[in-house]
C-alpha cells in the first residue's frame, strides 16, 4: 500500500517536473554555466519582502533549482549573522541583501564576489548611474541594485497652504522662507523635524556636491570642509538656530507619527520608500500629502541625492555562485523584476523608471498625484560620485553620540559635531586596519 | 586507624555514582556558564580588525578600556543609579512586606499580587508603556504639563535616569517584597505572642523581631539588585528609539556599551574585556556586601 502511494507520488512529481521543464526550456535565459542537471537549493537572505515574488517564475525556468528566501534580520542584524556565518565557514547564504552604505564593509575585505566574472557590467546601463555607482567599489561591481531611495520632499499641501505657501519650495532659500511661515502658524507647527538624522544631513550635502568621504581601497579620507558640505551644514545650522526645525521629535517614534498625522510636521526630506509607510502613519492626512523634487541649492538646478536603498550581493563563500547570479539577475533586472515592482518595490532600473504604467501610478493618499513621475525624475537626478566609508554602520551610531549635546541643549555647532565625528571615525577606522585621514 | 581505612574506601567508591547524580547539573553548568565565561576571557585578548583579521593583542583591550572615558561615563552612571535606586526600592519593599504581614489590612492577597504583577511584565513592554506615559507630547506628563502650565520633561538628559529609576522601582519592588514577606512568614507567630505578653507594642515587635528576621534576605536582595542595576540595558536601549534628546548615548550603561561595541562596531574583543571587567567589579561588590551582611548576622 505504502509503496503504491509512493510510486504514484513519484510519478506525479516526475510529470510536473517534465511539464515545467518543458515550458521553461523554451525561454530559459542564456545563464552561462548554470548547472541544470543536479538539484540546487539557493539560500537568499533578504528583508525585502518582494524578492519572494520572483521565485515561482525563476523556479519554472530552472526546475532543478529551489530558491529559499529567508529573512535573516534587517540591516545590522543580518550583517552580524552573515559575518558569523563567514567566520564559522558554514551557513553562508548564496545571496545576501545590503544597504548601499554597508557594501564596502564586506566588499573591501574580500567577503563578496566580484560580479564582473558573470558579466554584470553588461546590464549596468539599465540602472541609473548613481545606483550603479553604489555597487561599484574600486571599479568592480560587487552587487546588483535591488531597491532605491532617491530623496524627495514629501509635503502636506493643506498645511503649507494654510501657512501661505502656495507652491512647494523649489530651492532651499524658499524652504527657509516656507519654514518661517509654517512656524508662524504657532504652537508646535514646524516645517520638519530632525533629531540627529545623519541621512537627512548627508542627503543635503550630497545634493549640493559635497563629497566628504573618499574611499580608495582601504584608504579613507574624511573632510567636512568642501564647498558643498559647508553650504549644506551652514544652511541646516541656520534652520536649527532659528528654531525652524522640531528637534524634539525623533523619526519613527510615536510622536513622529502623530506630528505627521495632525500636520504639525509639514514636510519630510526623505527617501522615495516613504510612500509605502506614510499612509499608515498619517491616516488622517490622507489626500493632503504630495511629493515634490528635493529643493535645489540654486534655482533651476536639477540635482538630487539618495536616502536609503539596497542591493543584493553574492558572498565570496557562497556555494552555488552561477545559479545565484542567475537568480540575482532575474529578480533585479530580468523577467522577475516586474513581479517585485507589482508588489511595491521601487527599483533604479531605467526600464521601469520609463515605464508608462509605473509612471501613471496614483494613490488617493497623495491626492491622485502621479507621484512616480516625480520619483523617477528624482532617481535619474541623483548626483554621482558619492562614497560611504566602509565603517559607516559604526559611524552612524557614533554620530548620534557626538551630536547629542547639540540636539539636546544647543551646545556647539553642527560644524563642531562633524569635526568631532571625523576625529572619532579616524580613530576607529585606523584601529580597524584602514588608513583614515 | 580502622575507621580511616573504611573512610578511604568510601571516598574511593563514592565518586562514580556521585558523578552520575551531578552530571545533569555539571553539563549544564559547564556549557552555559563556565565555557562562555572562559571564551569571553579568551576573546578579550584578541582584536578582530575589519582589515587584517584576528590578532592576539594581549591585555591591550583592558588597557584601552581603563583609558576610555566612555566606559567611565557609563560605569559611574550605573554606580550612582544603584546607590540611589536600590535603597529606595528595598525600603519600599520592606515597608510593603511589613504592612502585609501586620495582619491589619484587608485584601492582603489581592494587594500582594498587584504589587508583584509589574515583575511579570517584560521590561520591553513596561518600558514602552512608561515611555508613552511619561512622554511630554501626548503622554500623561504632557497632559499634566498642559493643565499646570509647566514644561517638565521626564526624558531630558538630566531626568532620563530618574525616569528609568521609577520604571525599575515599579518593576522590582514587588519581587523584593515577596522575598521579605516570605522571611517574615517564617517567623514563628508564638514569638509575637510572647513579646506581647512581655509588654511589647507593634513598633517593638517590628524593631526587635521582624527587622532582624529580614537581615538574611536583605543581603540576598541587595546582591540581586546590584547585579540587576549594573546590567541596566533594556530600558535605555528602548527609550533611545522612543524619545529624542533623552541624552541616551551608545555608551549610556556599560552593558549598552558592550552591546554596541560588539554589534555595531564589531569590536567583540573589546566588548568582552568590558564585560569581564564589569563582571569582576560586580562580583567584588556583591562579595563585600555578603561578607559585611553575614558578619552582622553572625554577630547578632
Amino acid at each position: 500500500m505504502k509503496k503504491r502511494v509512493l510510486a504514484a507520488a513519484v510519478a506525479t512529481v516526475a510529470t510536473l517536473v517534465a511539464l515545467t521543464g518543458c515550458t521553461g526550456s523554451s525561454d530559459a535565459p542564456s545563464g552561462a554555466g548554470v548547472p541544470t542537471d543536479k538539484p540546487i537549493t539557493l539560500k537568499v537572505w533578504s528583508w525585502d519582502g518582494t524578492v519572494k515574488e520572483a521565485v515561482p517564475g525563476f523556479e519554472k525556468l530552472y526546475p532543478n533549482i529551489t530558491v529559499d528566501v529567508i529573512n535573516a534580520g534587517s540591516s545590522t542584524d543580518e550583517y552580524t549573522a552573515l559575518d558569523n556565518a563567514i567566520q564559522a565557514g558554514s551557513g553562508v547564504p548564496d545571496i545576501a541583501m545590503f544597504e548601499y552604505f554597508s557594501l564596502p564593509l564586506f566588499a573591501i575585505p574580500g567577503k563578496l564576489t566580484d560580479l564582473s566574472e558573470f558579466g554584470a557590467e553588461d546590464i549596468a546601463s539599465d540602472y541609473v548611474d548613481a545606483a550603479w555607482g553604489n555597487v561599484t567599489i574600486d571599479g568592480k561591481p560587487y552587487a546588483l541594485p535591488s531597491d532605491y531611495g532617491p530623496a524627495a520632499l514629501f509635503y502636506n499641501q493643506a498645511v503649507l497652504t494654510e501657512a501661505g505657501v502656495t507652491a512647494p519650495p523649489a530651492t532651499w532659500d524658499e524652504f527657509y522662507e516656507a519654514a518661517k511661515k509654517v512656524r508662524a502658524l504657532g504652537g508646535d507647527h514646524y516645517i520638519t523635524n530632525d533629531s540627529a538624522d545623519i541621512f537627512l544631513l548627508l542627503s543635503l550635502i550630497w545634493e549640493g556636491g559635497g563629497r566628504p568621504f573618499k574611499v580608495d581601497g582601504s584608504n579613507v579620507t574624511i573632510d567636512f570642509t568642501d564647498e558643498g558640505t559647508t553650504r549644506a551644514v551652514e544652511f541646516w545650522q541656520k534652520m536649527l538656530d532659528e528654531d525652524l526645525v522640531n528637534t524634539k521629535v525623533t523619526g519613527w517614534s510615536d510622536d513622529w507619527n502623530r506630528g505627521l498625522n495632525e500636520g504639525t510636521i509639514a514636510t519630510q526630506i526623505i527617501g522615495s520608500w516613504f510612500t509605502s509607510t506614510l499612509p499608515e502613519r498619517a491616516p488622517d492626512a490622507a489626500g493632503d500629502f504630495r511629493i515634490a523634487p528635493l529643493p535645489q541649492w540654486e534655482a533651476g538646478e536639477t540635482s538630487g541625492s539618495e536616502n536609503g536603498g539596497s542591493a543584493m550581493a553574492i558572498p565570496a563563500d557562497a556555494k552555488n555562485k552561477e545559479a545565484a547570479y542567475a537568480f540575482l539577475e532575474y529578480f533585479t533586472h530580468g523577467d522577475g523584476l516586474q513581479s517585485r515592482i507589482d508588489a511595491g518595490a521601487f527599483v533604479p532600473n531605467l526600464s521601469n523608471l520609463d515605464d508608462e504604467k509605473f509612471l501613471g501610478t496614483t494613490n488617493e493618499f497623495f491626492g491622485d498625484q502621479k507621484y512616480n513621475e516625480v520619483l523617477a525624475e528624482a532617481s535619474k537626478n541623483v548626483a554621482t560620485g558619492w562614497q560611504y566609508p566602509p565603517f559607516f554602520g559604526w559611524a552612524r551610531t557614533s554620530y548620534e553620540d557626538v551630536s547629542a549635546p547639540l540636539y539636546n541643549s544647543g551646545k556647539g555647532t553642527l560644524a563642531d559635531v562633524l569635526e568631532t565625528w571625523k576625529q572619532r571615525s579616524i580613530e576607529y577606522g585606523n584601529e580597524q586596519g584602514f588608513t583614515v585621514k | 586507624m580502622s575507621s580511616a581505612t573504611t573512610n578511604a574506601i568510601r571516598v574511593h567508591k563514592r565518586p562514580k555514582v556521585g558523578l552520575l547524580f551531578i552530571a545533569p547539573f555539571a553539563v549544564l553548568f559547564l556549557f552555559v556558564l563556565v565555557i562562555p565565561i572562559c571564551y569571553s576571557a579568551y576573546i578579550s585578548l584578541f582584536q578582530n580588525k575589519l582589515i587584517g583579521g584576528n590578532a592576539f593583542v594581549g591585555l591591550d583591550n583592558y588597557i584601552k578600556l581603563f583609558n576610555d572615558p566612555q566606559f567611565y561615563d557609563g560605569a559611574i552612571r550605573v554606580v550612582v543609579f544603584t546607590a540611589i535606586q536600590v535603597p529606595i526600592m528595598l525600603l519600599s519593599a520592606i515597608a510593603l512586606a511589613l504592612a502585609i504581614d501586620s495582619l491589619r489590612l484587608h485584601g492582603t492577597k489581592f494587594f500582594r499580587v498587584v504589587v508583584f504583577l509589574p515583575y511579570a511584565i517584560p521590561a520591553i513592554v513596561s518600558t514602552l508603556m512608561w515611555g508613552f506615559m511619561l512622554g511630554i507630547r501626548y503622554g500623561l506628563i504632557g497632559s499634566l504639563n498642559e493643565a499646570a502650565g509647566t514644561s517638565f520633561d521626564p526624558f531630558a538628559p538630566e531626568t532620563t535616569m530618574i525616569s528609568i529609576g521609577v520604571m525599575a522601582t515599579w518593576g522590582f519592588t514587588g519581587y523584593n517584597m515577596l522575598i521579605f514577606y516570605a522571611a517574615l512568614r517564617a517567623v514563628p507567630r508564638e514569638l509575637y505572642e510572647a513579646a506581647a505578653i512581655d509588654g511589647a507594642n507593634e513598633f517593638h515587635i517590628v524593631r526587635y523581631i521582624k527587622l532582624p528576621a529580614l537581615r538574611g534576605s536583605l543581603v540576598v536582595t541587595i546582591i540581586f539588585s546590584i547585579i540587576g542595576t549594573f546590567q541596566l540595558f533594556n530600558e535605555p536601549n528602548i527609550l533611545a528609539t522612543l524619545v529624542s534628546n533623552s541624552g541616551i548615548t551608545s555608551y549610556y550603561t556599560p552593558n549598552l556599551y558592550a552591546y554596541n561595541l560588539a554589534f555595531t562596531g564589531s569590536q567583540q574583543g573589546y566588548a568582552a574585556a568590558l564585560a569581564i571587567v564589569m563582571a569582576l567589579f560586580t562580583i567584588a561588590i556583591a562579595y563585600v556586601v555578603q561578607i559585611k551582611g553575614m558578619k552582622n548576622v553572625l554577630n547578632k
